[in-house]
């Protein structure tokens, strides 16, 4: 299993790949460790029995993803390599990162979060001027990094429950909520209430352009966690829960709910 | 003034409990290892660079216990001949596993932020990159280390993560899965010891 901890995070972000309402690539927007945070989330990321009831039906649509991505979505992330510098990719990035900003923004005052809602309103005015509309990032020089939001987070701080875990035809590893979140975003989208060609045109091309753009950076990591996982699907939801889970906390850590490791009978006789 | 000194008081409050909520020895613990780690993270080739990590996990990961962790509850159910043939295969594995993680970390040095007891003998202590370049995909990254505190006293690490996401969670997610999925015990246990054969080369 040759994957790295910075990597641990590329499961979540290809969560986001395909999915334009969808916010949640930041791997990094980690607060402050020491906080505690009330436990959010009833999933308990290391249970995968309890959390995956629809395991059978899962498994299948985590095969056929995985057939879509690699026939479709890694050859074109490689082409999207071979013809782009990485400044290059790196702004288109950051382009569709602040098209979401709307979103974010919403979701940040959903959850009563209004220091991070000034973050994201300071972000999209900063990095839409300065930043030629949003193609660099000089909100995150001057000290105002980039955080995900989305409904699925908010569902989860208003107190709804995970529910099952569950792999979306196309879009990926999610939850009951999540997925329901995900829906909710997709209808505050304008472009999904406009039904002109112009509109359709957009919006498919966003979505084809945020695929590719989100999924480039993955290829090697997630190869990685394929060629090496004992279980591909079970790596995948133990990595995908444990990283989501954060991202609802907002980058705050609570330790309180990780299983003992050494506390069990079984191991008297190890002392 | 009275109301100054008052805030003076919480504020020490405040210090105190989080004093109270860390533990010095296991910060210590671990940095002793980031120091031991750091030549062979900046060594020139990947050989050198595994067989120093390799050496730094046998000393300091309390494999015998982690390797019953992560068989979740079907801890208690290898036969003798199982258990022959998991234990030096999983310290095989999670070797390999601590090699690839920590080799992500080749030419940075790991420095300790802090620490937080869950209880007092097991305690999580947190670490950053020194010094991460501007832009760098570590600059905000967090890796944790779980700290065993023996009835003795000793300290041993039992797990390590980044951004709260654990290998020792995943590895238990992915075993147990398997034992599951190949007919739990005892059928499963063995599809579980072929597949560490067949991931460590074996």
């Amino acid at each position: 299993m040759r994957f790295g901890l910075i990597k641990l995070g590329a499961v979540t972000a290809f969560a986001a790949v395909f999915s334009s309402t969808c916010a949640n690539a930041q791997l990094n927007d980690i607060e402050d460790t020491d906080a505690i945070v009330a436990d959010a989330d009833a999933v308990s990321a290391e249970e995968g029995a309890a959390v995956d009831p629809w395991e059978g039906f899962n498994r299948k649509m985590f095969g056929i993803n995985n057939a879509i991505d690699g026939v479709l979505l890694v050859p074109a992330a490689q082409l999207y390599r071979a013809v782009t510098f990485k400044k290059q990719r790196k702004g288109i990035r950051n382009f569709l990162d602040n098209l979401k900003t709307p979103v974010i923004l919403i979701n940040d005052l959903l959850q009563g979060e209004f220091k991070r809602a000034g973050d994201t309103a300071s972000r999209f005015v900063i990095n839409t001027t300065v930043g030629f509309g949003g193609m660099g990032d000089p909100a995150e020089r001057i000290g105002i990094p980039q955080h995900g939001e989305d409904f699925g987070q908010t569902l989860a701080v208003w107190g709804v429950d995970s529910g099952p875990y569950m792999i979306l035809p196309v879009f990926g590893p999610s939850t009951l909520r999540d997925g329901i979140g995900a829906g909710v975003g997709a209808a505050t989208d304008p472009a999904f209430w406009l039904r002109t060609d112009a509109a359709s045109l957009f919006r498919y091309s966003r979505a084809g352009v945020t695929g590719v753009a989100l999924r480039e950076p993955l290829i090697e990591p997630l190869e990685e966690i394929k060629a090496n996982s004992l279980d591909h699907y079970a790596s995948f939801r133990s990595f995908y829960l444990q990283s989501r889970k954060r991202e609802i906390a907002n980058g705050r850590t609570n330790f309180d709910d990780l299983p003992d490791i050494g506390d069990f009978d079984e191991f008297d006789d190890l002392e | 003034m009275k109301f100054f000194g008052a805030f003076v008081a919480s504020l020490a409050a405040l210090g105190l409990f989080a004093a109270a909520a860390a533990d010095d020895e296991a910060e210590l613990f671990v940095q002793g290892i980031l120091d031991q780690a750091e030549p062979h993270l900046a060594a020139a080739t990947e050989t050198e660079r595994f067989d120093g990590i390799a050496d730094l996990v046998d000393e300091h990961v309390d494999m015998r216990r982690v390797s019953r962790f992560v068989l979740g509850q079907y801890a208690r159910k290898l036969s003798d001949a199982q258990k022959a043939a998991y234990d030096p295969l999983f310290r095989q594995y999670a070797t390999q596993v601590y090699q690839n993680v920590l080799s992500e970390y080749a030419g940075e040095t790991l420095k300790v932020t802090g620490s937080v007891d869950r209880s007092e003998r097991d305690i999580i202590v947190n670490s950053k990159i020194a010094n991460p370049k501007p832009g760098s995909s570590f600059a905000d990254l967090v890796v944790h280390w779980r700290v065993y505190r023996n009835r003795d006293g000793a300290l041993t690490v039992v797990d390590a993560g980044a951004d709260n996401v654990w290998l020792a969670l995943e590895q238990r997610a992915t075993f147990t899965s398997v034992i599951a999925n190949n007919g739990g015990p005892p059928v499963g246990i063995d599809a579980l010891i072929a597949d560490l054969h067949e991931k460590t080369g074996k």
